[in-house]
């Protein structure tokens, strides 16, 4: 079967570049953006601004699961070694959860906005508040794979190749 | 930078080359770029907004038009503004840096030649991006204030053009990374020697 997929590169990866790090820029700063939309938009009473939010929100609820696909195949690719393991696989679980709760977060606002799309409440400025912190610490636990463990880097895919690692 | 001047800061690097443990950098790289292009790209769905009713209307997502612009000023405004740390944090970076001297890029370029390229870039972004806003600004505020379509076409080509320049810029900096192994911890203790699998499980 693997014969049908194109031939694995230096960084273990059948196309130039990993991707998923990639479409994770819109999911990051699309949720924080809509929350700093949000919290602008209360304190100067600017109800414009929560439409802003509202529309990020909408396309980072798309952008995350394009990134969990590509996450999924990067992550199945990277051949972690022990040392990595733990962290890989709670950067997997959070990242399928936090799927599951953007679009739970984008289906309650969908609802408000309907509702009336001028007020936002308090229960939903705290619940994206934890949102925030979340994509933080997700954001946190790839900068680990990435740039401390160095999964998909040339000189990481080399040594596992050549058995050192 | 040249490893005799980096000792002149003492043992406060840590094994990334840097004083804390991951780089600043590539995180605000994250809301710069997201936050431009998904702001060209609802400026790109204001003007094409007649082409769009159809489908929002089968989505059931109300939209108004002036919204989509209203996304498209606010994102680029916070992208110019937040570039200035981006760009910040890249030359503080850049100047801890040191990459594998003997490895040359998928781009044919050594190490050298792709910092410098990446750090020119780098600074034309900031510029064109904070032009981008100026110019965004007139548009929304004085130019075009009162029609419907808010931005002119040569803005969404001006954006399009800006697209490809990340994503040269973008690759120079993702190779700085995954091949040269700038900041990368586990890059740099293999190419001294050392197992990263042994390092980071005691």
């Amino acid at each position: 079967m693997l014969d049908y997929l194109p031939p694995l590169n230096e960084h273990n990866l059948p196309y130039p570049d990993t991707i998923h790090p990639i479409v994770v820029h819109f999911v990051i700063a699309m949720v924080l953006f809509a929350f700093l939309c949000d919290f602008i938009g209360v304190f100067t009473k600017n109800t414009r601004l929560y439409e802003v939010s509202w529309w990020n929100l909408f396309f980072a609820t798309v952008a995350i699961f394009i990134a969990v696909m590509f996450g999924q195949v990067e992550a199945g690719l990277a051949e972690p070694y022990a040392a990595v393991q733990t962290t890989l696989n709670l950067h997997t679980v959070i990242g399928w959860s936090l799927s599951a709760v953007l679009a739970g977060m984008t289906a309650w606002r969908f609802v408000l906005r309907t509702k009336d799309p001028q007020t936002l409440p308090v229960a939903y400025l705290s619940v994206s508040l934890v949102l925030v912190g979340v994509v933080c610490l997700q954001t946190y636990l790839g900068d680990q794979l990435v740039w401390m463990y160095g999964l998909h880097t040339v000189p990481v895919v080399e040594a596992i190749r050549e058995g050192a690692l | 930078m040249d490893s005799d001047l980096l000792k002149q800061l003492g043992d406060s690097l840590g094994a990334n080359g840097l004083p804390y443990p991951l780089p600043v950098h590539p995180n605000l790289v994250h809301i710069t770029l997201g936050l431009f292009i998904i702001g060209i790209a609802f400026d790109i769905a204001g003007v094409l907004f007649p082409l769009e009713k159809s489908i929002l209307k089968f989505l059931s997502l109300t939209a108004v038009r002036s919204n989509f612009f209203d996304v498209g000023w606010y994102n680029v405004l916070a992208a110019a503004i937040v570039t200035f740390a981006t760009v910040a944090f890249g030359f503080y970076e850049m100047l801890l840096a040191t990459p594998d001297p003997k490895v040359t890029s998928a781009w044919g370029l050594n190490a050298m030649e792709t910092m410098l390229w990446h750090g020119v870039g780098g600074v034309a972004l900031l510029a064109l991006m904070v032009g981008m806003a100026v110019w965004r600004g007139f548009q929304r505020f004085a130019w075009r204030k009162d029609m419907i379509r808010q931005v002119q076409w040569s803005y969404i080509m001006a954006g399009l053009a800006i697209f490809f320049l990340m994503y040269v810029h973008g690759t120079l900096g993702a190779q700085l990374a995954a091949e040269f192994g700038v900041h990368n911890t586990a890059d740099r203790l293999l190419r001294m020697g050392e197992n990263p699998n042994l390092y980071f499980q005691q």
